[in-house]
């Protein structure tokens, strides 16, 4: 009743045909959320499609300013690449402080992506650096990709295979880390791209990752830590539980994002 | 018992292998991943096991189905309530009903069956398939809420005789205590604070979750592998339990991966047990991360009353308090202690205190480092340290000026014998810490903690091989390295290498009964048998020699690790080893053996200083503590760098208390926070280096004059964290943990005030 | 329940076994392979207790299936002392009481040996966030931080004296 079937396919077309074959399968692609509530009953997949042995899957490159991560690169990796270093340092350091080291070595940009988990990090900087979410079947943008709470665009089968940034001028991400999980109890990323001034906050709404729009007409006009001075967030859609009252979460998010701007 | 410790004499110097600092017995074991723990046994044809926990606060048990679970391929055996022993009364029913409930669930975790299945895998799917119908009853997780009239009731006629006529049927157990005339000493005070304070349970959060391996045959005997800070207790109750002779059952304490007093209590040994006699076959059980949470024992909470009178030079009249603690769904918050606790510090004479044992829908408390002492502190030295603010005066010479000292009367009744509180605060006095320049946001925290340490039956054996080696066997769970005083004592005793002893924890079947490793009293305590134990086998060794030389026993003395003659008409006789004694003793009367078996009654009391300095980020409210300094009273350190190592832990976890630990209960009277995940205990980056100062002010009730230490090290760091923010953000924190989004709040109403007062 | 077969190397040496795919690589090398060193502490991935490395990584085995070992190589507590003496790092945490119960360092001593083989030179602050992964509720980490740095230390000294 609770059996599970374990495959690793060495292509994308293996892999959708495992996925479209189990009754409630589900990839595989780092585990670190995905084995702690299999364990808890909370998830009981009757397949599991591991993808990191899929060629290619892992590799990280630069093509001028555009970067593409694949979907298995695990935060280890993005932080400790060299190309991410150059292209979108912002995005290397979100990775490098990302839970902790044994967390980094096994989670991947592809699961965070596709888990798209209220208090991620990953989110933020897709959404604030105008990323697309590359899947085996098309390309979708970071706007249309976070849908809510756990919840994104992705079709029954369909796997992410990539993220594509394009280098912005400034970026920057500044995390107030729920001590406990070092999930983001608030987290923000500043960036001036090619789709302008964008300000993503995740940890923070109630259907998570989103864009402060009144951040980024401030920056827009202004981009320094002062622009934000009186620019408020507002607590309306944030969550309260436990580690923060939505009063406290809008407070961090004026905050981060002063601290963010000043180190972008 | 003071005239029994007078007896005593304490040697305090001249030690050749106590104060050193050799590496432990069971270092090689712990480093190469050899030592067993208790999820660490494995027996042939062992099954594993699961226990169903009530998802619901306080409900009626109406029917408990269990056919689904029992029909899964690979399950061997379910029990519930009614495969325990019946008939049992006083504390021993509370431990069964706590550990499987019988007609009510009465917190979020209780207990309701358990299933044994040949993997664990099966045993956990099994769980999934119990049907348990329940009718929901109103719930209460709250003291203060617990002691109002209209509170749901957790179990009518709980309460003792020591209960006032009018308390909430909630309020099981009562504790009055003080002397002198405090309204006198109120009036007289230039200044009286009084302020109310509130503190959240927490968890002693040891990494290893509670585990065992139980085996009972269907004719009573049973055998026991766990991990515990007392197997004989375990012995005592699981035999109780499960309605079998105590001797029947034979208990092994495995390695145990820390404990803090949350595993002097019996949890599911008994289940394991039932669960054997069921199926026939040897059962492992192992609770998860969250069944620890939810169903072991985490402190009492507690809200507290504290009024403190004290004349403009520091000098105190009066102290009162009043202490509500929640111990879960039973009776046993250590209110007494805390009440006994609180003001100990201090030379007062007028002084009350009273205390409250409230009971609640949550799971029952269990003793955790120094049980009840810190949340006392908190509040006392809180008062104290706003006291000091007003009146601009120090804080160690207003403590200094009223401590506690050889002849009080201490605020709990007896007079204190010798004590080294003032020791401890003039070394902290002295410390660079104390007068070291502050950084910005940053406050600085003083605050003393007392405990009492216990002695407790002991049990020890020593017996010798024939080299000349040692084998000593202590009854009392090795939990902070005490296999490593045993065997300094032991060597310093006889006269021989450390390395020639080896202390092995011996199991129930072995030694007579000791008491759980607690209160501080294994180093004070089982340090004590051992002593006595050699001074047994150095008499045997010695009557030996005097047979040997033909001359009478008493004209032979014990040095350096050898027989010689003493006294005007001993004779000429060359030194006798003791190896050579052991190398004929099969000859010369067989084998030589030391005992002690006795209940030690001069556990000496303790005192510490901590120092803290603690810097607050005014945007986000969030602390770091960036330096710290413990000053204990040890008595005397057997091993002093794992005294250090005492001092260190309880300092980072008063720290986890004061900052970050809680229990968190929603609405529904279940817990939110059931995995390291949400509940942090602090990690490496969220420590400074914490610095040690041992006080040696010698233990007159021990032969070296050894103190507990292992408690008294979580005492002063709440209030004094909680001192070094109030300083930082200038407002008095009256609640635990000090929590970001809580800092920053309370800094928001000052920052409302100052600008409602500039209005007004 | 279909059992799934798996080879793998740990420690050095090569080893299959047959697992459920839901165990996890704990289960496997504490119940299959009787390597018990790695504990479960939390089982959350929380812990840092049941740490080994992998193909050199440092991971949680608690979060990763037994499964996922197919091809790798795993080295846990057990294979840290290869020789007659013990690894330089297991020495300094006995001398310097960088332990207690105990419990929690094989994954400490685990997750160290990863940190000095990226980094032989770490800063304190350095040591204390690699290590945020690994809880210890007894020592306060006061001796295990100085255990490891000692320990970089006298290896780096080594190799000064190699060259």
């Amino acid at each position: 009743m609770y059996s599970t079937k374990y495959h690793k396919p060495a292509s994308i077309a293996d892999a959708t045909a495992a996925l479209t074959a189990g009754e409630d399968a589900t990839i595989l692609a780092g585990g670190q959320t995905l084995l702690a509530t299999m364990k808890q009953h909370l998830a009981s997949p009757s397949d599991l499609v591991d993808i990191r042995a899929i060629d290619g899957l892992s590799d990280i490159s630069a093509d001028g300013n555009v970067l593409t991560i694949g979907a298995a690169a695990t935060h280890t990796a993005v932080a400790s690449s060299a190309v991410v270093r150059d292209v979108c340092p912002a995005l290397a350091d979100l990775a490098s402080g990302i839970g902790d080291p044994a967390v980094r070595n096994v989670g991947t940009i592809g699961g965070s992506v596709a888990n798209n988990d209220p208090a991620a990090d990953y989110p933020a900087a897709m959404l604030a650096l105008g990323a697309t979410i590359v899947t085996n079947t098309r390309e979708i943008t970071a706007d249309d990709f976070f849908e809510g709470l756990f919840s994104t665009a992705l079709e029954d089968g369909e796997i992410i295979t990539a993220v594509k940034i394009t280098a912005p001028a400034k970026a920057a991400y500044a995390k107030f880390p729920q001590p406990a999980s070092l999930f983001a109890l608030v987290g923000v990323f500043v960036a001036d791209g090619a789709g302008g001034v964008r300000v993503a906050v995740t940890g923070a709404g109630e259907d998570g990752v989103f864009r402060q729009g009144a951040m980024e007409s401030a920056l827009g006009a202004n981009w320094s830590a002062g622009a934000l001075d009186g620019v408020a967030a507002s607590q309306d859609g944030l969550m309260s539980d436990m580690h923060g009252a939505a009063d406290y979460r809008a407070h961090l998010i004026a905050v981060m994002a002063k601290r963010a701007v000043s180190a972008a | 018992m003071p005239n029994d410790t007078q007896k005593i004499s304490v040697k305090t110097t001249d030690f050749k292998v106590v104060g050193t600092t050799p590496d432990r017995p069971d270092g090689i074991d712990k480093v190469t991943g050899r030592a067993k723990f208790g999820a660490d046994a494995y027996a042939p044809g062992m099954l594993h096991a699961a226990i169903y926990r009530s998802p619901h606060a306080h409900a009626k048990i109406v029917k408990i189905d269990m056919s689904r679970a029992g029909a899964l391929k690979g399950v061997k055996a379910v029990v519930t309530r009614a495969d325990f022993a019946t008939g049992l009364a006083g504390e021993n029913w509370n431990i069964l009903e706590n550990i499987m409930a019988s007609d009510t669930a009465l917190y979020d975790g209780h207990a309701i069956c358990a299933v044994a299945a040949t993997s664990a895998l099966i045993a956990r799917d099994a769980i999934k398939l119990i049907d348990v119908e329940y009718e929901m009853l109103p719930h209460v997780t709250d003291v203060d809420k617990s002691m109002a009239s209209d509170a749901p009731v957790i179990r009518a006629g709980t309460a003792d005789k020591s209960v006032p006529a009018g308390l909430g049927e909630n309020v099981v157990r009562y504790h009055e205590s003080g002397h002198g005339d405090i309204d006198a000493g109120f009036a007289a005070a230039d200044l009286v604070i009084e302020d109310t304070f509130k503190t959240e349970a927490t968890h002693q959060g040891y990494i290893e979750p509670h585990a065992c391996l139980a085996t009972l045959d269907t004719d009573g005997k049973g055998e026991v592998w766990c991990c515990t800070q007392g197997h004989f207790n375990v012995q005592k109750v699981c035999a109780a339990l499960v309605g079998t002779e105590t001797s029947q059952i034979r208990v092994t304490a495995s390695e145990i991966g820390g404990g803090f007093g949350g595993k002097t209590v019996v949890f599911i040994e008994p289940v394991a047990l039932a669960l054997s006699r069921k199926a026939n076959r040897p059962v492992k059980l192992v609770m998860s991360r969250s069944e620890v949470f939810r169903a072991s024992g985490p402190t009492a909470s507690a809200s507290m009353d504290i009024k403190i009178g004290m004349m403009k030079d520091g000098r105190m009249t009066a102290a009162s308090a009043v202490y509500r603690m929640q111990g879960g769904a039973f009776p046993g918050a250590p209110m007494e202690f805390t009440s006994m606790c609180g003001f100990a510090p201090y030379n007062l004479e007028n002084v009350h205190q009273i205390g409250f044992d409230v009971m609640t829908n949550r799971p029952k408390q269990a003793a955790y480092r120094a049980p009840g002492s810190p949340m006392a502190a908190f509040a006392v030295e809180s008062v104290v340290d706003e006291l000091c603010n007003e009146l601009g005066l120090d804080p160690i010479e207003v403590r200094l000026m009223n401590a506690s000292h050889e002849g009080t009367k201490a605020s709990y009744g007896p007079t204190f014998q010798r004590i080294g509180l003032v020791q401890t605060l003039e070394a902290a006095k002295a410390h660079p810490h104390f007068t070291a320049p502050l950084a910005e946001n940053t406050g600085r925290g003083i605050s003393c903690g007392f405990w009492f340490n216990h002695g407790g039956e002991t049990s020890v054996t020593m017996a010798l091989s024939e080299d000349g080696t040692v084998a000593l066997s202590v009854g009392t769970p090795d939990i902070g390295g005490s296999r490593a005083s045993m065997g300094q004592m032991a060597a310093e005793e006889l006269g021989i290498p450390y390395e020639d002893v080896r202390v092995t924890i011996a199991d129930t079947a072995t030694l007579g009964y000791n008491e759980i490793s607690h209160g501080s009293r294994v180093t004070y305590a089982s340090g004590l048998a051992t002593i006595e134990a050699a001074r047994d086998t150095l008499k045997k060794l010695c009557k030996r020699a005097a047979a040997k030389w033909g001359i009478d026993e008493d004209a032979v003395a014990w040095v350096d690790g050898c027989a010689v003659p003493s006294g005007a008409n001993a004779g000429d006789f060359d030194p006798l080893p003791i190896g050579k004694i052991t190398r004929s003793m099969g000859r010369t009367g067989g084998p030589i053996v030391g005992h002690y078996e006795a209940t030690p009654e001069g556990a000496g009391v303790s005192f510490a200083t901590h120092i803290v300095d603690a810097q607050v980020d005014p945007e986000t409210g969030k602390t770091a503590i960036t330096r710290y300094t413990v000053v204990q009273d040890a008595g005397k350190a057997i091993h002093p760098t794992y005294v250090e190592g005492q001092f260190q832990g309880g300092a980072a976890q008063g720290i986890g208390w004061a900052l970050n630990e809680e229990y968190i209960y929603g609405t529904d009277g279940r817990l939110q926070n059931t995995i390291f995940l949400d509940y942090r205990i602090p990690v490496a980056s969220d420590l400074p280096m914490i610095d040690t100062v041992i006080v040696e002010v010698p233990n007159p009730g021990h032969p070296y004059g050894v103190r507990g230490v292992g408690e008294t090290s979580i005492c002063p760091p709440l209030a004094a964290v909680a001192n070094a923010v109030s300083g930082a953000v200038g407002v008095r924190m009256t609640q635990l943990p000090m929590t970001p989004p809580h800092i920053l709040s309370e800094l928001g109403k000052k920052a409302r005030a100052k600008k409602g007062g500039a209005n007004g | 329940m279909s059992m799934i077969h798996v080879n793998t190397t740990v420690n050095g040496d090569e080893v299959d076994f047959v697992c459920d795919p839901r165990e996890t690589l704990l289960d496997v090398l504490r119940d299959r392979l009787s390597l018990t060193g790695a504990k479960e502490g939390c089982g959350t991935g929380d812990c840092g207790a049941c740490s080994v490395t992998v193909d050199d990584r440092l991971v949680c085995s608690c979060l990763m299936l037994g499964a996922e070992a197919e091809g790798k190589s795993i080295a846990t507590i057990e294979g840290m002392a290869t020789t007659e003496a013990l690894d330089p790092l297991q020495v300094k945490f006995i001398e310097y009481a960088a332990l207690q119960c105990g419990i929690c360092t094989p994954g400490i001593l685990i997750a160290t040996r990863a940190l000095l083989a990226k980094n032989p030179d770490p800063t304190e602050e350095e040591v204390r966030y690699w290590l945020a992964g690994n809880l210890c509720r007894c020592t306060g980490y006061d001796k295990i931080i100085r255990a490891v740095l000692d320990t970089a230390k006298d290896l780096r000294a080594d190799a000064g004296e190699a060259r």
